[in-house]
């Protein structure tokens, strides 16, 4: 498996995170690394392997409808970094989805 | 050139839980920013998600009603991606395998029948809100988490009336249903439409997707505009190119939001905090005997009442036109004489309002009082349509306000002829027209009645005496 | 007396008979914090609050109310632990002023129980790593030897057990973050079963690998100490219904009948002789006193930490996501809007491995790779748990070394990941097949160093764990 720096910049903006030119070098040899270790499941016998998982019921296991006590809003925005009237305040966004 | 327009709908519906999706705080609407939070919804770190069975209960009622097929092996996943309104930085939803699949709807657009196919109905999340102002974007979560129903559509409707008309009922079902407000004001409805234009008998066209329209409207303009835009990007000789656009309804127009170079990688996969979910087939069939009377019932039964097709279909567009028609009936028994009270004239004040905003204001019982006594001559229709307007707008006994207003009809032979009597004696000119054959001058005898009698007279009876005393 | 040489079951019951009071039982504690607080071991602590709770407490037993299985004793908690009125960093820069809003689960049963919460231990950046050396406040050392690490991630909580600074602390699990620094540090340590504890609270790493446990001095200690943690949550769907048995029930039953697997797949050449020797004079003094030794095959058990990698890095991404720096956490301040807000605060905010796993898990699940990888790991995964299940038809635990060598050099191995991620080996296969392990002192090396053995048991049966990690502690009392 070959990593490029196209990928790794690739990876970096899906990630939200930013690297300089020798950070993203380096991961290009990290990533590689780390999966040729990867590569080992590839190694087993996946056939007929179901991934259909263990269930909870719905009719049984479920929480019931019951309004519980929300936290205050002051606890809510206790940690926010920018605040105002009781929401947490971010520069200006335009429409995505 | 003639072009086939082809339109798929998404449509995100909030259930009506008492709480929300994943946590046990509040689902409600217009409270103020963050009150309704707490660490799940919030995203503070540590805190997990817990399914709430109502949410499930009520997107399988919806998927029974639609002639869903009910997965008894379905799965959360995470969907990935950054925005504020969005507090873990994904969105718990269903893919691979969602709660219903299948099913569908009949559509009726210019007398013509048309079904169309469902390929799912999953249940999923709601994000938070944004509010701009001159000091940023405020965040508020309270409407994060609030559980959403997404009901996607095949791309089985050919025009806007068709999208329109199958929005029309899927409103209405959800209604009937009892499992969202369906209130666009609020949001609490949304549509986005998948559209593509052809020509007959080639490959469907490259789409693209309109995002979060609000309205019938919105989505009527959207698809009108879209697809001749499409119409004129091929005839100059272009191609459509497949991407997400943003509905701008003040200039009525569409706008690039980003292409498909540019979407999201979701980087879907199953929630581990959230088990699979098993619905067994019993639990199925215990929902499915709570699903209420539907449209379809109804309008048969109506027309087992005597009314025609089509007055049922009008009474039974809205699950609260239907229960008033039957509450009323309750009181007064007369199905035609009502319905046609309630197709024309509360219809008339309702259509006033935003789809929205149409409450049916008066009390069934006081209509039916009202009705009766109109039927029974008590009243005539000027009497009846003054009582309606007042027990509209205010409320009160419609026996009571005929007596005060001095509303009865006069049906007082005696008098009515020694007044009838005068009206003859002095219109010689239109006495003899009248009896020259012109059935129009009965207008004018009954006008004059009328005014005589401050619009009291029985009109039939005020005809009858007329051509007696002319004889 | 010295009462912090005591074991918790111990100072406990010196507490129920009155000889120490709960506030002179915490002094002694933060007296021993200020002796050895060269090792790094805690983030914060928490004097004054502990003082009034331990107070209260010694009030509450004066009047001879009942104050709980844990009444009085200092804890320490992982500092990815929710506790409200406390800091919850997780050793990271992008917390490192974080309130918590609310009790984790654990938390609200530890307190419910008695126990004092006196600090919250370093570790590894949001439990990443085998080192304690990826934390934003410095390397954690280890009490028995300082030049080296007491592993990791939950390498300040078994220092502090080690260093007699508390009596028991909480820690978490993903791929061997008790188990391995409880080898390191001399200290028993469980990771139950997935499931058995609720995850409620505790800031998430891999969410379906993740467990809370205990360390401990003594196995008892610990048994005592998952009765109180373990149990279904109604904040926390995947922790289990199953009913939580008595983990002390059993732990005098000794070990006569009851089989042992040995995997030869845990036995590989990469052990360190010292270790290897160890761990052969366990097995025998097993049969010696009535066990029955079987040989296991787990044939894809070289496949977990391949599989461990995928699956933890994709949760992990997507878990980590939510720190974007808008309710709470680290805000970079010379950011030019909204997108660049998010990529300055987590770039700022995060430590390299973190960003290495980051990295790592959008990758395997970026499209055109989810099926080779994420997919594919999760199909492995099922046949090691099913090699797991097949193995216990034969025998009731299993026992391995808890790493193939002791405690490295502080520094050793910080520059290559590779090596590290090979560390946690034989703990990884564990949370991959879903089933609980304790890791316990089983000797030492030549130079003092603490030797692991794990003992693995079947999905929720810790007690027969306790039993054999008993049988084993009382015959080798003094740590030999």
């Amino acid at each position: 498996m070959s990593i490029t720096v196209d990928d790794v910049k690739k990876l970096a903006k899906l990630s939200r995170l930013e690297f300089t030119e020798e950070e993203t070098q380096q991961f290009v040899k990290e990533l590689e690394a780390t999966l040729k270790q990867v590569e080992a499941i590839n190694k087993v016998d996946v056939s007929g392997v179901d991934l259909l998982e263990s269930t909870i019921d719905a009719d049984t296991q479920l929480r019931p409808d019951v309004v519980v006590d929300s936290l205050p809003v002051e606890q809510i925005v206790l940690n926010a970094p920018d605040k105002k009237d009781g929401a947490f305040l971010v520069p200006i966004t335009v429409a995505e989805d | 050139m003639e072009y086939t327009i082809v339109v798929g709908l998404e449509v995100h519906s909030e259930l009506n839980t008492k709480t929300k999706c994943f946590c046990g705080c509040k689902n409600e609407f217009g409270d103020k920013p963050n009150t309704n939070c707490c660490p799940v919804c919030t995203a503070m770190p540590g805190a997990l998600p817990v399914l709430n069975r109502d949410a499930v209960e009520k997107a399988i009622l919806m998927g029974l009603a639609v002639g869903c097929k009910i997965n008894n092996y379905s799965v959360f996943e995470r969907k990935n991606y950054f925005y504020p309104d969005l507090s873990k930085a994904y969105q718990i939803s269903q893919l691979e395998y969602p709660l219903c699949v299948g099913g569908g709807l009949e559509i009726e657009v210019d007398g013509k029948k048309k079904f169309i196919h469902l390929n799912r109905i999953h249940l999923e999340e709601d994000a938070g809100k944004l509010i701009h102002d001159n000091s940023g974007t405020l965040v508020d979560y309270n409407r994060g988490g609030v559980p959403l129903i997404e009901i996607v559509s095949e791309p089985d409707m050919n025009s806007a009336e068709e999208a329109v008309a199958y929005l029309e009922k899927l409103r209405s079902t959800l209604l009937y249903v009892g499992v969202s407000d369906c209130k666009m004001q609020e949001g609490s409805i949304r549509f986005d439409v998948n559209i593509s234009v052809n020509k007959p008998g080639e490959p469907l066209g490259t789409r693209t997707e309109l995002k979060n329209l609000n309205s019938f409207r919105a989505v009527q303009r959207a698809i009108n505009y879209e697809s001749n835009r499409q119409i004129e990007v091929l005839e100059s000789g272009g191609k459509v190119i497949q991407e997400t656009r943003r509905w701008d309804d003040e200039k009525g127009k569409t706008y690039t939001m980003r292409t498909k170079e540019d979407s999201q990688d979701y980087r879907y996969f199953p929630d581990p905090d959230l088990i699979p979910l098993n619905v067994s087939d019993e639990y199925i069939e215990s929902i499915r005997t709570r699903l209420p009377k539907l449209a379809p019932e109804r309008v048969a039964e109506y027309i087992k009442l005597g009314l025609t097709e089509q007055d049922a279909n009008l009474l039974t567009a809205e699950k609260k036109y239907s229960d008033f028609f039957e509450k009323v009936l309750s009181y007064f028994n007369e199905p035609k004489f009502v319905c046609n009270w309630i197709t024309a004239e509360v219809f008339k004040k309702l259509n006033a309002f935003e789809i929205d905003d149409r409450e049916i204001l008066v009390d069934a019982k006081s209509l039916a009082e009202m009705l009766e006594m109109y039927k029974n001559g008590e009243i005539n229709q000027a009497g009846a349509r003054k009582i309606f307007d007042i027990i509209w707008e205010k409320g009160g006994e419609p026996k009571k306000l005929v007596e005060e207003l001095g509303l009865a009809q006069m049906n007082d032979e005696g008098a009515l002829k020694e007044i009838i009597a005068k009206i003859v004696a002095d219109n010689p000119k239109a006495v003899a027209e009248l009896k020259a054959g012109n059935q129009k001058t009965m207008a004018f005898f009954v006008g004059q009645a009328m005014k005589a009698t401050q619009g009291k007279a029985n009109p039939k009876m005020v005809s009858s005496i007329v051509m007696e005393l002319i004889k | 007396m010295n009462y912090l040489d005591l074991s918790l079951t111990q100072v406990k019951s010196a507490l129920d008979k009155g000889e120490i009071t709960s506030q002179e039982l915490v002094k002694l504690c933060f007296e021993q914090i200020e002796k050895t607080k060269d090792l790094n071991a805690l983030n914060s602590t928490y004097f004054d609050l502990a003082m009034a709770r331990a107070k209260e407490i010694d009030a509450k037993r004066a009047k001879g109310e009942d104050v709980g299985v844990l009444g009085g004793v200092p804890i320490v908690i992982k500092d990815n632990i929710n506790m409200l009125g406390t800091k919850t960093t997780c050793s990271s820069k992008f917390l490192e002023n974080f309130d918590s809003p609310y009790n984790a689960t654990v938390t609200q049963k530890l307190l419910d129980a008695g126990a004092i919460i006196i600090g919250k231990a370093n570790m590894d950046e949001f439990a990443m790593g085998s080192s304690n050396e990826n934390s934003a406040f410095g390397a954690v050392k280890n009490p028995v030897d300082e030049t080296r690490v007491p592993g990791g991630s939950s390498g300040g909580s078994a220092a502090t057990v080690a260093a007699k600074q508390c009596f028991a602390s909480l820690g978490t699990d993903t791929g061997g973050s008790i188990r391995e620094p409880s080898s390191f540090c001399g200290v028993v340590g469980i990771k139950p079963t997935y499931g058995r504890v609720s995850r409620y609270g505790v800031v998430a790493f891999a969410s379906s690998l993740d467990q809370v446990g205990a360390l401990t001095r003594t196995v008892e200690d610990n048994a005592t100490m998952l009765n109180v943690l373990a149990g279904a949550d109604k904040m926390d769907m995947t922790a289990s219904h199953t009913p939580v048995a008595d983990n002390t029930s059993k732990l005098n039953d000794g070990v006569k009948g009851i089989k042992i697997g040995v995997a030869k797949q845990f036995y590989t050449e990469a052990l360190s002789p010292e270790v290897r020797d160890n761990l052969q004079k366990a097995l025998d003094w097993y049969k010696e006193s009535g066990a029955e030794l079987v040989e296991i095959d787990l044939p894809s058990l070289d496949t977990a930490l391949a599989v461990y990698y995928v699956i933890s890095s994709a949760e992990a991404a997507s878990n980590l996501a939510r720190f974007d720096g808008i309710r709470y956490g680290v805000r970079a301040k010379d950011y030019t809007d909204l997108v660049d807000l998010y990529f300055k605060s987590r770039t700022q905010g995060f430590g390299k491995e973190v960003k290495r796993r980051i990295m790592l898990g959008n990758y395997v699940l970026s499209s055109g790779y989810y099926d080779a990888f994420y997919r594919k790991a999760k199909r492995v995964q099922k046949v090691i748990r099913n090699e797991f299940l097949q193995a216990f038809e034969k025998c009731d635990v299993l026992i391995s070394p808890t790493t193939a060598s002791p405690a490295f050099k502080l520094g050793e191995k910080a520059n290559d990941h590779v090596a590290m991620y090979l560390t946690d080996i034989f703990t990884v296969p564990i949370n991959i097949a879903g089933v609980p392990a304790l890791s316990m002192p089983c000797g030492k090396t030549s130079e003092g160093l603490p030797v692991g053995m794990q003992i693995i048991g079947k999905h929720f049966d810790e007690p027969t764990i306790y039993q054999v990690a008993n049988a084993f502690e009382k015959a080798h009392k003094g740590g030999e």
